[in-house]
């Protein structure tokens, strides 16, 4: 199968690579460009942890063709960090312990913040529809819950 | 795994539909592929040509008009549904609809008629849509032609697409005045598919009788079902009586449902039964109201 | 006013940084050089003999760099019980015959993940179908098929637990109630599927990343099966996607990669799909129940006596220790003037049963606090009372058994009640529903045979302070390097951020069992404190020779600060001390070491932990769907240590046995699981969880370090008895099967709704 030249933007860096047209996003981010951050946990478009966002969205790049993120900004879990210096998301989950064993934290954290990103200030329901299509099976999401609603708090207000 | 194959992009509806034209058996259309991309993996899709419309800005729109009701483009997403203030003001259960479709980020990159041309029977949006009395607009290179979206579902994951046509728009006539519809599915977590699912429509004369009804059922048959049985109950009755209990016993009878591990036929019957008494009962109270 | 300086403070977990930032390489991330892709070929049936397997057209297929059998091992049968031979029964690449749909037949490595799929389409493999059987009620029967020779009756493992004059005691009780249930399976459903990568190299040494709950085992175990020394086996395992019970045993994806690795000396790797984790990684063991229950009138336990058939599916696993527990802990948390259980388990042609969170416990629970529930309701009785005048106090003695020191279940009742009471009169389709448990701080068996402590650490400080926390116990996500450091921290007098915590690598940690049966806040937690007061005193022994205070006083450091007790504001920095100390020992960094195995602790566990839940639940009368509105748990650990941990702990527990009460059915048809995906596998998503709050209850542990015990395995005891029981109280129906489904419930009404009108027909 001829390979087909992508331009995608991730994290606000260039990256041209040749790939078969069927390869999905995922695979493109993990194994192509090598972020290993997102991951992957289901055949079925299910679990959410390979969530990223693209353009501010927040999507499922497991169920994504690499080719059709071209053009668009992507951003993954490697992304949300500026210079070493965490996303407001990022402190909140440290400070309420919202990850246990992490598999699903860098899914959970996009869908977070792709959530605040289009409302700064959502209802606790809001919330947990904001991350409905992520599955977490250690922390009972109540803890991401709470982490977001600290960032609503204005507690991690930027410098 | 997905199986090889060639891939095109086309830039305009012209590009899609003579692609569609020269490979017909051979080529499928992949939009935002929530669904395509699944069944593709597990080999159960194999096709030599995917044509690429998700880029189409063309087909990515939302309009209204008083006379010629909402007309929404192919490649239209989920979400832009979901927040569109124009279809929440004239068609709020099209967007209570799409709250429980899967996840936020499903909603984000699927689109329209992707789920609409999948043709899964157990999908909210086609007996929402059939109770709204919408039509799907299908074109290829040889012409176009308006279906109804109740004569566009032929079998179990069978629509009338011939092979060269493209769905492009879906139309919802604008609603009669004292018309409201309603649609809840039942799933044991919010936004699962459906295990069944009734859209129930009622137009109530001035005086609260109920001139038309249209009751559709999702997952209770190999496609979308008109129950008809319910809606004869309905039309020409006053909401009293048992009316009902009768039509959710009617709708009941339509339903034509399998048993698997999620329920059986007999309980998919009885949640038909239950569900259109509480969607009629909904959607009645609405339109009494509007 | 909390008397520690480190513990149950809010600390930051050690792995956070990493695990929020996607730096942390989980096995699934894990990329060597020239390493090839793993896929297992799997039986199709459920019993039949492998007549030949035909790898030709296979072999040929540009990209397949080898395939292996059953033949190209050594074909030992292992188990992780290895003191008992006989239940030592799994080859994981089967030799001569298949005993479930989903076993390994054969194992492709290929240049990529495709091409070993399609790899596995080539290979051909000759069945001679067996029949089959699914259930323990009919495997038991004479004319089953024997999956395993010289096992009668397909009759897997027994147990017996047994106190006091049963008989007796029944001709006492004045009411006496007998039910049967019915207990589902359960995935693990690890957000990290199975994964290992196997790398075998010509000086004879495997080094393997694996997926795992315990390095220590895996090591072992490979070492048995590819006829290698322990000591050539590294396992690595630094991120954990999840394990929940189900990644101590040797799984398909270590075992074939390490086989493929060893034939071809280039790194492996296999990854199942969720699929595959699905049908081919062992499950909660499914339980038929059978419960006779003797009271006095007024609600006195007199006796209670069990027969238990659990489904063990095709092989042991730690399907052993889970009929066992389930036996202890169905006694739990009660006092019974005679008691007596007999489990068998079962082999079956269905995956195989093993041990999951909670571990026999949660299956106990559903059977015992419902059916108390209903003794105290057909008696007329108060249910927290009733509870309350049998409940374990502490220093009883569980007869034979154990002896409970700390426990703080009474407190436990006397919350929950005040709970309930605020909560005043429900609307009509809602109700509270309340289940006590009690659960153990880690094992005192020794099947698995090891000659080393249980737990082991070593503390070793260097010249600027800092510290190197050396651990065998596996972090997973439950937090067990936070909170060892947190213990090392208090006895050290350090602060957590000094320490760097080592684990999750046999070539550098200490022996270890590893994290299951809620073992290592105990069992690690006081090696560490026992390696951290070594290193602490060999720094002390400096400070008080430095001191010239009188002999009567004592020296400690807290908080960096190197300090008389007594006059705690003179002092000096720790890090001067530890300069003075290295100094001292001619240079050698300070180490300190620690260990612990229990010893002469009764027959389970050396401490356990307490908890009474409460869930409020509103059911749809109509379709029968349940919806969790409200909950509170009162729990006793002992000493808290690791707060946030804590927790995350209790939440994620309640949202698993949650899914065991009313979500996660697993139904299978001829030995085939009908639903191996996450679209029709029901799990808890954030819009079902409702709050979850706890309530802490002070009690001091004396085997465990600082008082503390076991916290996040026994919370997922109750939560599904406390559903059936909210259902009881909304409905007035008694469902003996979990989970419950809202056609269970449409059906129970039904029913219930026949009876009364045939009740009042006959009137």
């Amino acid at each position: 199968m001829e390979k087909r030249l992508l331009k995608l933007t991730v994290n606000n860096q260039k990256y041209e690579l040749y790939i078969n047209p069927k390869t999905l996003l995922v695979e493109v981010i993990r194994d192509h460009i090598g972020l290993t951050g997102t991951k992957r946990g289901c055949e079925t478009v299910s679990c959410g942890a390979c969530t990223v966002m693209i353009d501010d969205m927040a999507v499922k790049s497991c169920s994504i063709l690499a080719v059709q993120a071209e053009g668009s900004h992507i951003t993954t879990v490697e992304g949300l960090e500026k210079n070493g210096k965490l996303a407001p998301i990022q402190k909140a989950f440290l400070d309420h312990g919202s990850y246990q064993c992490g598999f699903c934290t860098a899914g959970m954290l996009i869908s977070c913040e792709a959530l605040l990103k289009e409302n700064p200030t959502p209802t606790k329901e809001e919330i947990r529809e904001g991350i409905e299509g992520n599955i977490c099976r250690c922390t009972g999401y109540n803890s991401i819950v709470r982490a977001v609603e600290a960032v609503v708090d204005g507690k991690y207000k930027e410098e | 795994m997905i199986h090889d194959f060639t891939y095109l992009r086309p830039g305009s509806l012209q590009e899609v539909l003579s692609m569609l034209a020269d490979h017909k058996d051979e080529c499928k259309i992949i939009c935002g592929g929530q669904s395509l991309l699944i069944v593709m993996r597990q080999g159960l899709l194999v096709t030599d040509y995917l044509i690429d419309i998700k880029g189409l800005r063309e087909l990515s729109y939302i309009t209204f008009d008083e006379k010629e009701g909402f007309k929404i483009g192919a490649t239209t997403t989920h979400r832009m549904i979901e927040t569109s203030e124009l279809i929440k003001q004239r068609c709020p259960v099209l967007v209570a609809v799409e709250k429980k479709l899967a996840s936020i980020q499903v909603r984000n990159w699927g689109t329209i008629a992707g789920n609409l041309a999948h043709g899964d029977s157990s999908g909210d949006l086609a007996p929402t849509l059939i109770a709204l009395d919408a039509k799907i607009k299908l074109v290829s290179s040889r012409g176009s032609r308006v279906v109804p979206l109740e004569k566009f579902y032929t079998g179990l994951f069978e629509t009338a697409l011939e092979k060269d046509e493209l769905v492009v728009e879906v139309q919802i006539p604008p609603a009669r005045p004292g018309t409201a519809t309603a649609y809840e599915k039942f799933n044991l977590i919010r936004n699962d598919q459906a295990i069944v699912g009734v859209a129930a429509g009622v137009t109530l004369e001035k005086g609260g009788t109920c001139k038309e009804a249209r009751v559709v059922l999702s997952n209770a048959g190999i496609t979308p079902i008109r129950a008809k049985s319910a809606e004869t109950v309905l039309v020409g009755k006053k909401l009293a009586g048992g009316l009902l209990i009768k039509a959710g016993e009617a709708a009941s009878g339509d339903a034509d449902p399998v048993s698997d591990i999620h329920a059986s036929e007999e309980y998919r019957r009885h949640l038909v039964k239950v569900l259109t008494e509480r969607m009629v009962k909904q959607a009645w109270n609405q339109a009494a109201h509007s | 006013m909390n008397k520690y300086t480190v513990i149950n403070t809010h600390v930051h977990n050690v792995d956070g940084i990493a695990k929020v930032t996607g730096r942390a390489t989980y096995t699934f991330d894990v990329k060597l050089p020239g390493m090839l892709y793993g896929k297992i070929l799997r039986s199709p049936h459920p019993h039949a003999k492998i007549l030949n397997v035909d790898c030709n057209r296979a072999l040929e297929l540009p990209g397949v760099a080898g395939i292996v059998t059953g033949k190209d091992t050594l074909g030992v049968k292992q188990g992780i019980w290895r003191r008992f031979q006989d239940l030592c029964d799994e080859q994981i690449l089967t030799v001569e015959k298949v005993r479930y749909i989903g076993e390994p037949v054969a194992a492709v490595a290929a240049l990529t993940e495709e091409i070993a799929e399609q790899a596995l389409d080539l290979i051909d493999v000759q069945y001679e179908v067996l029949p089959a059987v699914y259930e323990p009620l009919d495997a038991i029967k004479k004319e089953a098929p024997e999956l395993h020779e010289g096992f009668e009756r397909n009759i897997n493992v027994t147990r017996h637990i047994e106190w006091g004059d049963v008989e007796e005691a029944f001709e006492e009780a004045e009411y006496i109630r007998e039910d049967w249930f019915k207990c589902g399976g359960q995935a693990h459903m690890c957000m990290e599927t199975r994964a290992a990568v196997s790398s075998y190299t010509p000086d004879g040494k495997l080094t393997v990343y694996h997926s795992t709950q315990a390095p220590y085992y895996m090591q072992g175990l490979l070492a048995g099966v590819l006829g290698l020394k322990d000591g050539n086996i590294r396992v690595i395992s630094h991120y954990v996607g999840g394990g929940f019970g189900g990644k101590f045993e040797l799984d398909g994806a270590i075992f074939c990669s390490a086989v493929l690795s060893m034939k071809l000396h280039r790194p492996v790797k296999i990854v199942f799909t969720r699929e595959e984790d699905f049908i081919a990684t062992k499950r909660r063991t499914p339980m038929f129940y059978y419960v006779r229950t003797g009271v006095k009138k007024d609600g006195i336990f007199c006796a209670r006596e069990a027969k238990v058939f659990t489904n063990g599916g095709a092989y042991t696993g730690m399907g052993a220790t889970a009929l066992y527990l389930t036996g202890f802990f169905h006694s739990f948390p009660y006092r019974w003037k005679a008691y007596r259980y007999d489990g068998y388990r079962v082999y079956t042609n269905t995956l195989p049963s093993t041990s999951m969170r909670g571990f026999g416990a949660p299956q106990a629970m559903w059977c015992s606090e419902q059916q108390i529930e209903w003794i105290a309701a057909d008696l007329g009785l108060d249910p927290i009372e009733m509870r309350r005048k049998n409940a374990h106090y502490p220093g009883y003695e569980v007869p034979g058994q154990a002896t409970i020191a700390s426990c703080g279940i009474d407190q436990c009742f006397d919350v929950v009640q005040k709970w309930i009471k605020e909560k005043g009169k429900l609307p009509e389709n809602r109700a509270v529903g309340i289940s006590a448990a009690g659960f153990m701080s880690g094992g005192i068996f020794n099947w698995f045979d090891t000659p080393y402590s249980f737990s082991s650490a070593v503390v070793t400080i260097n010249y600027d302070g800092t510290v190197e926390l050396y651990v065998g116990a596996q972090d997973i996500g439950q937090g067990s390097n936070t909170t060892l450091a947190i213990i090392c921290a208090e006895a050290l007098g350090v602060r957590v951020e000094d320490i760097k915590v080592h684990s999750g690598d046999t070539e550098h940690c200490p022996a270890d069992l590893g994290a299951w049966g809620s073992r290592q806040t105990l069992m690690a937690g006081n090696a560490v404190k026992m390696a951290a007061e070594d290193a602490k005193k060999q720094l002390l022994e400096v400070a008080y020779a430095q001191s010239g205070f009188n002999i009567v006083y004592d020296l400690d450091i807290k908080n960096r600060w190197v300090h008389a007790i007594a006059r705690p504001e003179r002092g000096y920095d720790y890090a001067e001390l530890v300069k003075k100390a290295i100094r001292g020992k001619d240079g050698q960094r300070i180490i300190g070491r620690g260990y612990y195995t229990p010893h002469r602790k009764g027959m389970i566990s050396p401490a356990y932990s307490y908890m009474m839940q409460a869930v409020e639940v509103e059911i749809d009368k109509e379709t029968g769907k349940i919806r969790l509105v409200d909950s509170l748990t009162a729990h006793d650990c002992g000493q808290p240590i690791n707060r946030l941990g804590l927790i995350g702990q209790l939440e994620g527990a309640f949202s698993m046995a949650a899914g065991y009460g009313y979500l996660e059915y697993m139904p299978y048809e001829d030995g085939k699981l009908m639903n191996p995906n996450l679209v029709d596998y029901k799990v808890i998503r954030a819009t079902e969880m409702p709050d979850v709050p706890v309530a802490e209850i002070d009690t001091y542990e004396p085997e465990g370090p600082y008082g503390a015990k076991e916290a996040g395995e026994g919370l997922t005891n109750p939560t599904a008895a406390a559903i059936g029981n909210a259902v009881f109280h909304a409905l007035g129906v008694q469902i003996k099967e979990c989970p419950i489904r809202p056609e269970m419930i449409v059906n129970a009404l039904k029913e219930k709704e026949t009876k009364t009108e045939e009740k009042e027909d006959a009137a």
